[in-house]
This record gives C-alpha cells, structure tokens and sequence, in this order.
C-alpha cells in the first residue's frame, strides 16, 4: 500500500494503444474487376461463375429492387456516405492449375495464414477442423471435403455448390433472407462472389466442427460473402466462423448475408469471432464497415438455431443475428459479446420472432465500451398471436470503461398473445474499484484484476463457444486489454 | 366553413383549418406562436406508419380524420360531479381547450399560488422565451398543433416557499360532438424556489367525438416539489394526445401517478428533463384495457446533471382487443455521474386479442451510472390461481383479485385518497365487469 507508484486507472489498462497485431497486406496478384456497379458486372459476376440462369435472375431481381431502395438511416452509427460505385464487385486471384495438395498453395497466401495463426496444414490434424478459407471472395482451399462427404455432408464453396446442386440453392437461397429484406442484402444478393455451403443430411451429426476464415485483401475490394447452411431432419453441426483483416486507409465495406435453416428435430450452432480492424484509434480511419445480415429460420418442428458472437473489430457493426420460430417447439438462442473500443462504433442484437407454438428463445448480450466508442444493444422480440405458450428471457448487460463512451440499449417488446412468459433485463454498470481493489489487495495485479472482471462478465457468452473458439476469443479480448498497458 | 374543411383530409386539412383560425379565431398575442409551431408541423408533417416515435401507435384514425375546433359548453352539474371534494374551492376548468373561469373556482388558493392567463404571462420574457423555445426543438406533431392552435390556457405560478397543503383540480372536459372536433388546452406551472406544488388533472368528456390534445409544461426551481395525480377518464368514443415537458432545477421533485382508462387512442408524452444536481423524477401508471381501449405511452428523461435519479413504473392490464404500449428511453448525458435511473414495465394479458409493446430504452453517455430496466409481459400465475381456489374462491373471484391486485398496488400509493378511490373506481371496474 506504501507504493508510491499510482496504479492504472481502469481506462489506462483498457486503452487500446498497440498497433493492429494483424494489420499486414498479402501481395498477391488479383483479378479485379473496374470499379462501378451495374447490370453488365453482375451478368459478367454470374457467367465467370458459370452460374445457372436461375442465379442470375435471382441477382438480377435482387439489384433492380436495391435500386428502388434507401440505405438504413435507423441504425445508432455516423458514417460518411458510401460511394457504392467506387467499389469493386469482383477480384479473384488469378486461376491457376487446381492444387493436388497444400504445398502447391501460394507460399505468399500460406504466410498470410501463418501469421494469423491457422497453418491450414497442422489445424488439419491438429483441430480436427475443415477449412474453408475464403482468401479475398474467391477459395482457395478446401480440407476434410472427403471426410464429410463419407457421412454425405456436403461443405464447400457456394460458387462450387452452384454448379454442383443448383437445386438445392434454387429451393433454399433466399428463403430465410429474401432478396429485398434491407438495402445491404439486396446488395449482396445481388453482387455475391462467394460464400460456404453446408447440407447435412437426414440422421447425421456432423463429425467435426465447421469452420470457415474469411479474408479480405485487395484494397478496396468490398466483401460479399454469401453463406447457406441447411440442416436436415435430426442432424446437428456446429459452424464456426472466425475474421481478421489487413490495416487499409480506405473504409472497406463488408455486406454478408447468412442463412440457416433447420428441418424437424434439427440444431445448427453459429458461433463467430470477428476481429476485423477497427480503423485507426485516433481518427477512426480505415476501419471495416460490417454490414451484415443474419438470420435462422427453425421450419421443422423441435428444431434449434443457436447464435453466438463475440465482435471485437470493426469501425462500423451493424449485425443482427435472429430467429424465425416457425416450427412448433422450436428453440432460439443468442449470446454476444460486443467489446468496442477506440471509435469504433456498433449496433448490435438479435430478432427472435415466434410463430410457432411452444417456442422458447433466450438472449444474453453483453456490451462492453471503451474509449470514445459506442456500443449499442437492439433487440426485438415479436410474438405472434399464434405463438401460445410462447417464452423469452432477455438479458442485456453494458459496462462502460472511461467516461467518453456510450452504451445504449433499445428493445423492441412486440406481443400479441396472451400465454406468453416474456422477462427482459438490462443494467449498466462500471468496473468497480471495490472489486480491484480486492484483487490488488489479493496479490493479482490491476491488469489482471481488470481482465478478470470482464472474463467474468462475459463469462455466460464464453461457455456456449465451442472449445478452440472460446479459448481464440479469451485470448482476443486479453489481447485487446493487453496492448493497451504496452 | 364545415363542408370545406371536411373534404380536405390529412396535412392540408389541417392547414386549411388552422389559416381560418388565423383569420377569425386567433388571439394576437399568440400569433408569432402560431405561426411558428404551424411552419414547424409542416417540417414534421403526419407520422408514417414506420416512424419511429409512432411505430405502435396507428395515428391513421386521427391523421385522416377532419376535425374542426371545438366550441361547447358544460353544465356547472357535470363539473360539480367531477371534482374531488376537497379541491371544492380549488378548482379549474377547460372546456373543450378553454379556461372557464365562471366554472372554476380559486377561493380556497394559498396566496402564493398566482393564476395567470398565458396570453398575459407573455409578456414575461423567460415564459416567452420558453415556449418559442420549445417549438423549435420540438418533434411531436401532436405537440406542435396545440401550439399551432393555441388561444389561451393558464400559468400556474407559485412563488418561491409557497406549500400548498391541499391538491388544486384541473378538470379539462371535451363535449360531445358529433362531428370531430378537437381542442388544445394548455397549461404552464412554474414552480419557485422550494415550492411544494400538489395538482390533480382529470380528464373527462360529456360524450364522444372529441380530440383533446392537452400540453403542459412545468419548471421547477431549486429544491421545488410537484406532486401530479392524473385521472385520465375520457369518454370510451373519443381520442387523448397529451405532452408534459419537465425541467428540473437543483434538487427538485417532480412525482406523477397516473391512472389510464384509455380510449380509442390515448397517448401520453413525457419529457422530463433533469437539469439540477439531486433532482429527481418520479413517473408511474397503471392502466386498464378492455374492449378496443388503447393507451400509450412515451417518454423520454434526460439525465442533464450530476447526481440525478429517476423512476419509472408501468401496469398494464389488456382484455378484449385492447392494445398497450410504452416506449421509453432514459438518457444520461455525457457527465450526468452518479445517476441512478430505474425502469419497470409489466404487461398482464388477459386474452388472445390483446396486444402489448415494450420499448425500454437505455442511452448512456457517462460511465459511473447504475441504470436498470426490465419488462414482463405474462399472465395470470397459474400457481397463485390454485393457491385461491384451495382457499374456497371461485375461479372469477380469485382472477379478479388477482388482476386488481395488480394494478392496486400502484394506485394506492397516490398521495390524494379521493383520486385512489376515483381510480379504483374507474380502472377496477372494468375488471369486475369482464369477470362476470
């Protein structure tokens, strides 16, 4: 106690001072696509895919409705106009001969991973994990495929999936999402390059956990991803999805749309880490605009749909994992953590929309704001007058570290029935200095005190996360909190 | 004049109304007000369906409904009926938007309770400036058409140590009319250093068909109290829009308990802004809904200062078709430390039909807060219903004990017995019916 040396205030320990650990440029050679946006680049998106004519009415129909739309003005974020004609719709690496194996993989590319941490080679064994890494829209390597296609699961490249069961994707592709839903995922239905593609089939449990990283490299090249997971009658897979970009100083914009559906007695598990850069911490310049347009849709009865997030990155979130509780007995969860820092700003929530009867959906957010950033909950929960029996458990935390950033909360309570169970809490709060200070008075250190208090608070989000993630994501927001003392 | 007012609907209609108001109706000394809030309506024009302020209240009835200014009159019997027995010698009277000073009755004031008429009170530059003010910043239509139409109303202006010992009564009544008419009283109370200020405001109507569209503004000094019972029992067949702007100064209170009837629309706007370090905002209702009943609610209290501390409670119980919602956001600004802010909203359904929406909204801009909200939307405790039954009542006695119950706990903590026993009267009731 005698130390003359004043310990670090929490907002000194959490300040963000370190450089982006992952902000590096892989120098790959691409074939990109002129700037702009108009009907010929997405006849000339859908014929280098050699996709089939129903896709291209599908883009078609998606573009002509985006041109009648207006970019969403409701969100809790400022950004300066997006100029949708100054970006890239298409780049690719430049074809090369199809790999036999991993070695023949660009060394430039496998570096890339390396540094991020994911040798494709040795998480092949090491994690029992297929990868498929998106490397700038386009794939590039695909691991495991054999071993999932034993048990007939099919995972694989959406452009591949286009080719390959065209009728699967004609029966399910915009199901969930339809190609007019919001602005962005008209635009990315439109503009797609690429994306995964899951199909588990009746009676399988998928032997290992999905796993997909996405990338984004070439400069100014916007992402679309485009992901579909179907997941038949009593099968289960959990997918896991996981981001980290190079440092640009042009805002890059990133407009994914996800869907999920789920038959009788089904259950998929979306688990995510994103940690894309944020943008410089200073003038908030250069982050990534994520934009990104998830939903489930529990169609068969008994059938579960599990969402779980843990968004450390990004200038700009804007991201709204739900559910369609279509099927009777049907199951929504949601657990995030949203940790913004430096500018960084997010809007981030869940829709749990209940259809059918006897559906349950629980939601646990926990938001944590640092610096000048903020942060905000959206949530809607709508029950119909169908939904009998219906019930919901919300709970949105905040904390709130230094007293130039926000938290928000804004749920949306919508019921029209009366058997409904519906419970909603949110508090907000600050790290304690009785809580540091029996820590410190313990022996353990204000950095590591700190860190245990946001471990704890996240501690519920944490635990839904398959084992590899949840240990990926502690070491994020230490990471996070680590750079920050130097 | 009424033929050509009802074939213009929507936006226009109002425009055309309100310039043959101006021709005709207009109070000179309101004019710049009017003409403000009228530019400021057509910069906000009607709700659309997606508005953000209106998503669960359908203003399409009102929006699209011609109504015309009204000009009726009450029989001193219904007023009598009206008024709680103590605020005998303390009452004042709207009828249909207009003070009636020949029905209200100020004997029983204490002397630092001054009531002046608002064209008068203009002339003081701070309330002028005030309500110029408030139109500018101001984005509720409803809000800026009882600006737009304003020719009267009433500053309430309590001097600095003035206690009042017993509630005044403003009783704001519409009249029947069988054409729609609406009318837009307004009130001011200005509440001095360390004054204790009890009111009640009832709402009443003689019959359908009428709009109320009441606006009240209170300012309270430093260490100034305002204690507000509000009865709203409007006639089934008519509609309520009314808004409250609260400033608080250092230290004050501002506590309002209010009971709801509903009608085929009710909306009630409150903001309350806590300007003062310790001031501290106290805002509950319960409601009652059967039949088509629709009550709402918004509100929106900014915590400006350090220090500050607010409460909210909502109850409501929804029959039938009727519908609820309340949609309210907390907002602690950048510095506000210490606040404390605590938000409570629990929905009972009692039928299919019914439908509640919830929107408890948090935005806080400073770290050293403690902010907690919750919401419940259920039914009745199948547990508690079995523990009655085992105890001899009935399945309907031991529902409507239940559900009374419910909103007889925030009823009952109304500080004027009279107004328990009105509410209870009027809210209970409906219950009793539906169980029958």
């Amino acid at each position: 106690m005698t130390d003359p040396v004043k310990s670090p205030s929490v907002e000194e320990v959490l300040e963000d001072k370190g450089q982006y650990k992952y902000g590096f440029t892989t120098d790959i050679e691409s074939d990109t696509l002129a700037k702009g946006l108009n009907e010929d680049v997405i006849r000339f998106i859908s014929k280098k895919k050699n996709e089939p004519e129903f896709m291209l009415d599908f883009r078609l129909k998606a573009y002509r409705k985006w041109l009648t739309m207006e970019e969403p003005k409701w969100p809790n974020v400022h950004y300066p106009p997006i100029d949708f004609q100054d970006i890239s719709y298409y780049s690719a690496p430049k074809p090369k001969k199809v790999l036999e194996s991993i070695d023949e993989v660009d060394p430039e590319l496998l570096r890339t991973f390396e540094k991020l941490g994911i040798p494709l080679d040795e998480q092949k064994k090491l994690a029992n994990v297929a990868v498929d890494a998106v490397f700038d829209s386009v794939s590039v390597a695909t691991t495991h495929k054999k071993k999932l296609m034993e048990v007939g699961i099919i995972f694989c490249p959406i452009s591949e999936a286009l080719v390959e069961y065209p009728e699967l994707i004609e029966e399910y592709l915009g199901t969930v999402v339809p190609v007019g839903d919001n602005y962005y995922s008209a635009l990315n239905s439109a503009v797609f390059t690429d994306g995964s593609f899951v199909y588990i089939p009746p009676d399988t449990i998928s032997p290992m956990e999905l796993s997909t990283y996405f990338r984004i490299n070439t400069e100014e090249t916007g992402q679309f991803e485009r992901t579909l997971i179907i997941c038949a009658e009593n099968s289960y897979v959990s997918y896991l999805e996981g981001c980290t970009a190079p440092q640009f100083d042009t805002n890059q914009l990133h407009a994914a749309v996800v869907e999920l559906v789920t038959m009788e007695n089904a259950e998929i598990k979306y688990s995510t880490v994103q940690n894309w850069y944020s943008g410089d911490p200073e003038t908030g310049k250069g982050g990534i605009y994520n934009f990104v347009t998830k939903r489930g849709k529990c169609l068969g009865d008994n059938s579960k749909i599990s969402w779980t997030q843990v968004e450390t990155g990004s200038a700009i979130t804007w991201k709204y994992p739900s559910c369609i509780l279509l099927g009777d007995n049907t199951q929504g969860e949601f657990y995030s953590v949203a940790l913004t820092n430096g500018l960084m700003q997010a809007d981030t929530g869940t829709k749990m929309i209940h259809i059918g009867k006897n559906t349950r959906s629980s939601i646990i957010s926990k938001g944590i704001s640092a610096d000048r950033s903020s942060n905000s909950y959206r949530g809607q929960v709508k029950i119909g007058p169908n939904a009998s029996n219906a019930r919901n458990y919300t709970q949105c935390d905040s904390m709130l570290v230094g007293d130039k950033c926000s938290a928000h909360t804004f749920p949306y309570i919508e019921t029209a029935n009366s058997s409904v169970q519906l419970e909603h809490e949110a508090s907000t709060s600050k790290i304690s200095e009785d809580q540091l200070f029996y820590f410190e008075s313990r022996g353990i250190s204000r950095e590591n005190a700190i860190q245990a208090v946001i471990n704890g608070f996240c501690k519920e989000v944490f635990k839904q996360l398959p084992m590899e993630f949840a240990v990926e994501a502690q070491k994020l927001l230490a990471l996070k909190l680590e750079d920050s003392v130097g | 004049m009424s033929d050509a007012i009802a074939e213009l609907k929507g936006e226009a209609g109002v425009l055309e109304l309100h310039r043959k108001f101006l021709e005709t109706g207009a109070v000179p000394a309101f004019r710049s007000i009017n003409e403000k809030a009228i530019a400021r309506f057509e910069e906000l024009g009607f709700p659309h369906p997606k508005h953000e302020m209106f998503s669960y209240v359908n203003t399409h009835e009102i929006t699209s409904t011609p109504f015309q200014l009204g000009t009726g009159t009450v029989e001193p019997a219904f007023v009598d009926a009206n008024t709680y027995a103590s605020c005998e010698k303390s009452r004042i009277v709207f009828v249909d938007g207009a003070y009636e000073a020949g029905l209200s009755n100020t004997t029983g004031l204490p002397q630092g309770v001054k009531l002046v008429p608002l064209e008068e009170a203009l002339t003081q530059a701070d309330i002028k400036t005030h309500l110029e003010k408030t139109i500018e910043e101001e984005n509720d239509f409803f809000a800026c058409l009882n600006a737009a139409f304003l020719k009267g109303g009433l500053l309430i202006d309590v001097s600095a140590g003035t206690i009042m010992e017993s509630p005044l009564q403003v009783l704001v009544t519409g009249t029947a009319s069988k054409t729609p008419t609406a009318h837009h009283p307004r009130l001011f109370v200005r509440a001095g250093r360390t004054a204790e200020v009890k009111l009640i405001t009832k709402y009443v109507g003689t019959g359908g068909g009428y709009l109320v569209n009441s606006m009240q503004d209170f300012l309270l000094d430093d260490g100034a109290s305002v204690v507000l019972a509000r009865v709203q029992a409007d006639h089934a067949q008519s509609w309520h829009a009314e808004k409250s702007r609260v400033y608080q100064g250092r230290d004050s209170r501002f506590t309002a308990l209010c009971g709801s009837g509903g009608n085929k629309l009710a909306r009630v706007h409150n903001e309350i802004r806590l300007q003062g370090e310790g001031a501290e905002a106290s805002l509950s209702n319960a409601s009652v809904l059967i039949d088509d009943d629709q009550s709402h609610h918004f509100i929106r209290i900014h915590h400006e200062a350090a220090h500050t501390i607010s409460h909210q409670l909502f109850k409501n119980v929804i029959n039938d078709k009727g519908r609820s919602s309340v949609d309210g956001t907390v907002i602690v600004n950048e510095g506000a430390q210490l606040t404390a802010s605590h938000q409570l909203i629990n929905n009972l359904m009692l039928s299919d039909t019914a439908h509640a929406d919830t929107k408890p909204n948090l935005m806080i801009f400073a770290d050293d807060v403690k902010c907690t909200h919750g919401a419940t939307v259920g039914q009745i405790d199948q547990d508690q219903l079995f523990y009655l039954k085992t105890r001899g009542l009935s399945e309907e006695l031991a529902t409507e004990l239940l559900t009374t119950s419910f909103v007889e706990s925030l009823i009952s903590q109304i500080q004027f017995p009279e107004v328990v026993v009105d509410l209870k009267n009027l809210l209970l009731k409906k219950l009793e019916v539906k169980s029958d």
